[in-house]
């Protein structure tokens, strides 16, 4: 097992203050360069050349949320899977390829039970409900 | 030194950006303080030498969860000032809300108060070895061989979680539909 | 750590000599300080240097081949063929007032640019130009990249979220959705390569392919093969690209997520995209195409190996990076629910299948490749005819 000292991690530091150095600095140059002569209708948000109706912070169809939901639920999946994998090589070598390989196809068999479960009940769909909302 | 540097960078994020969550008072602004909130415990996580831990932080919670909070969010309802949270909810400051935040600060004390303890030396459990903390090993092989031998269970079980979890998801979005039939 | 900038630099005498003569002087252990110096540097060279002419000349390229594709002629005033277009487009957006909109919500307004920015330079930390040039090598590589860029996702919301303008809120929810859906079949794409070469770092994951196709892991087995074409569309997914650029389609919601952002930020947002497309590149290459490995190994040890290192790199990279911009010019946007169903139905079934098919290929012939088994079996036959 090899051993790292904590200094690979400064790069990671130096890129971030480095983008925050060179957004800051884009912002200021722009303060010293650009024109400022906002009009009333100049700050006005978009929208085609009509003056904006009521706010644009409305409700939001909840297929979004879902589809969030589904992402994180995939995301853990990945998480668990990648130390797992990246060890199954040396599981390979070591001839216990075979227990690791059930072990994987187990985990990953009951994910897409559950994923063909909703393929069959049409929660894959995106138009399904998209007509239910129109019947409305 | 860098060890140092980064520590007191993440712990004032965290630290900082904790508090702010709950001062704000926009919604949104809250949800970014909880952001870097992530970013500053993933920081810890290097600095205890847990790489894979802090990118599964950043993977899940800032990746996942925010982008989860955010769209509850834009789910809530339609008036700006119910969607940023701008006005006091009644549960905010009443008899009820006060003593359980009261337990909630008196255990946060005790389990704080224990870990001081221990660094002064009057501590309750064993003492660990002291190492050179700028130093740390590889944990994803580790990881892995335990979640395939040790711990195999639990990691066939959380399939299962997830599983139930995936099926959860997908009855939410569908009550529209079933009460159509 | 077998790999990276400073392990490589340390190979040499001077840098050694270096090390012993400054810590001599400032009486303490100078290795971490002179790191960081080196670090520094070379991060400052890498984002002024590397990236963001790259970002720049992204929009130069985008426009000079969407000409040439439809028979026009593109910019052509500026510089020898147009080429320092990108300057005066530079100098332009630092020139335009930057305008909040009214009603704004001003802390996000300006959070959501950095985040982008720094969602995306952060990647390049690990990202393998060649074996000594790499930042670092860290022991989570390919993982840190993914975890990473996914502040670019909320990025993209919150650019949406901020400036209170439908359009730019459209974008933005689209945008948020479909980054992180696409994130299912990339990631998964990238765990069947873990497999086989069995590391997250990405010396680990380049060194295990060779400089010649037949070694490259795209060739590896028939799984391998899928798994590009799945990350590679997953990929113009999460970068936003044509035919998935949805989040800012041009005829339907004026321009997405940035409709409001003028000037600088506007200007952020559009490098970011287009580092973020090289860097999706750059992933691609060194995990199918054999990233900076030389045919034969030429000049392995010597410094101008570095050298030829970056040109496989680059040139791998940025053939990619033209295909990108050919697809985004060849074929028209889809619709959304397409977009769900191409990305649930189609890409991620398909990723499962593929990193089941690596598990079995990997545990039935040991993880070797397909023509190695083919050339195995022809000797044997050849052999075992007489």
């Amino acid at each position: 097992m090899s051993v790292y000292s904590i200094d690979v991690f400064m790069p990671v530091l130096i890129l971030i203050a480095l983008t925050v150095g060179v957004v800051l600095g884009g912002h200021f140059l722009s303060v010293f360069l650009a024109p400022k002569k906002s009009s009333k209708f100049q700050t006005t948000p978009y929208e085609c050349g009509e003056l904006p109706v009521g706010m644009a912070w409305s409700m939001f169809n909840v297929r979004f949320y879902v589809v969030g939901l589904i992402f994180i639920i995939f995301d853990v999946e990945s998480v668990l899977m990648f130390p797992v994998v990246s060890v199954f090589k040396s599981f390979n070598d070591m001839g216990r390829g075979g227990l690791a390989l059930i072990e994987v196809l187990i985990f990953m068999l009951i994910l897409i039970s559950g994923m063909a479960y909703c393929w069959r009940k049409g929660d894959l769909d995106w138009v399904k409900s998209y007509k239910r909302k129109q019947v409305e | 030194m860098f060890l140092t540097v980064l520590f007191f960078l993440s712990a004032t994020l965290t630290i900082a950006s904790g508090i702010m969550v709950v001062v704000v008072r926009n919604l949104m602004h809250s949800c970014m303080a909880l952001l870097g909130c992530f970013i500053g415990v993933a920081g810890l996580y290097v600095t205890l030498g847990a790489n894979f831990i802090a990118a599964v932080q950043f993977m899940v919670y800032v990746g996942g969860v925010i982008i989860l909070m955010l769209f509850a969010i834009m789910l809530t309802g339609n008036k700006p000032e119910e969607k940023v949270g701008s006005f006091l909810l009644p549960a905010m400051g009443n008899r009820r809300t006060l003593t359980w935040g009261l337990i909630t600060a008196l255990v946060f004390f005790l389990s704080v108060g224990k870990i001081l303890l221990g660094m002064f030396g009057i501590g309750l459990g064993k003492k660990t070895a002291p190492t050179d903390p700028s130093l740390f090993e590889s944990t994803v092989d580790e990881i892995g061989t335990l979640l395939l031998t040790d711990h195999v269970l639990a990691f066939e079980m959380s399939s299962v979680l997830l599983l139930g979890a995936l099926i959860g998801a997908a009855i939410i979005a569908r009550p529209e539909t079933s009460k159509e039939k | 750590m077998n790999g990276g900038l400073i392990p490589y630099l340390s190979g040499f005498d001077w840098f050694n000599q270096t090390i012993k003569s400054t810590s001599a002087f400032l009486s303490f252990d100078t290795t971490s300080l002179l790191s960081f110096l080196i670090y520094a540097v070379f991060a400052s060279l890498l984002v002024f240097l590397v990236l963001m002419p790259i970002g720049g000349l992204g929009t130069y390229a985008e426009r000079k081949i969407s000409a040439d594709l439809q028979a026009r002629i593109g910019p052509n005033r500026v510089g020898p063929y147009g080429i320092l277009q990108f300057l005066a487009d530079g100098i332009k957006m630092v020139l335009k007032e930057d305008i909040v909109p009214v009603g704004a919500d001003r802390f996000v307004f300006y959070l959501a640019p950095l985040l982008a920015m720094v969602g995306v330079f952060m990647t390049v930390a690990v990202l393998p130009l060649s074996s000594g040039l790499t930042m670092v090598h860290l022991d989570i590589g390919v993982f840190y990249l993914l975890a990473v860029s996914s502040l670019v996702g909320i990025a993209v919301f919150l650019g949406g979220y901020a400036p209170n303008s439908k359009w730019s809120l459209l974008g933005g929810m689209r945008g948020a959705s479909q980054i992180i859906s696409y994130e299912i079949p990339v990631v998964i794409s990238v765990l069947a390569i873990v497999l086989l070469s069995g590391g997250m770092s990405f010396d680990v994951l380049v060194g295990s392919q060779g400089g010649l196709p037949h070694r490259w892991f795209l060739f590896h087995n028939p799984f391998t093969f899928l798994a590009f074409f799945v990350y590679f569309v997953g990929a113009l997914a999460e970068a936003n690209r044509a035919p998935f650029d949805l989040p800012e389609a041009e005829s339907e919601l004026v321009s997405g997520y940035h409709t409001e952002y003028t000037g600088m930020r506007f200007a952020f947002f559009a490098l970011a995209e287009y580092v973020e497309v090289f860097v999706l590149c750059a992933v691609a290459a060194a995990l199918f195409l054999g990233g900076y490995n030389v045919p034969g190994e030429l000049l392995k040890d010597h410094p101008l190996g570095q050298l030829l290192q970056l040109g496989a790199f680059f040139t791998k990279t940025l053939i990619l990076y033209y295909v990108v911009i050919w697809v985004r010019w060849t074929l028209p946007r889809i619709r959304v629910d397409q977009l769900m169903t191409i990305c649930w139905k189609y890409l991620t079934p398909i990723a499962l299948f593929n990193l089941v098919g690596c598990a079995l290929w990997m545990y039935c012939f040991d993880g070797k490749s397909i023509v190695s088994l083919l050339f195995e079996s022809g000797v044997g036959a050849a052999s075992g005819g007489h």
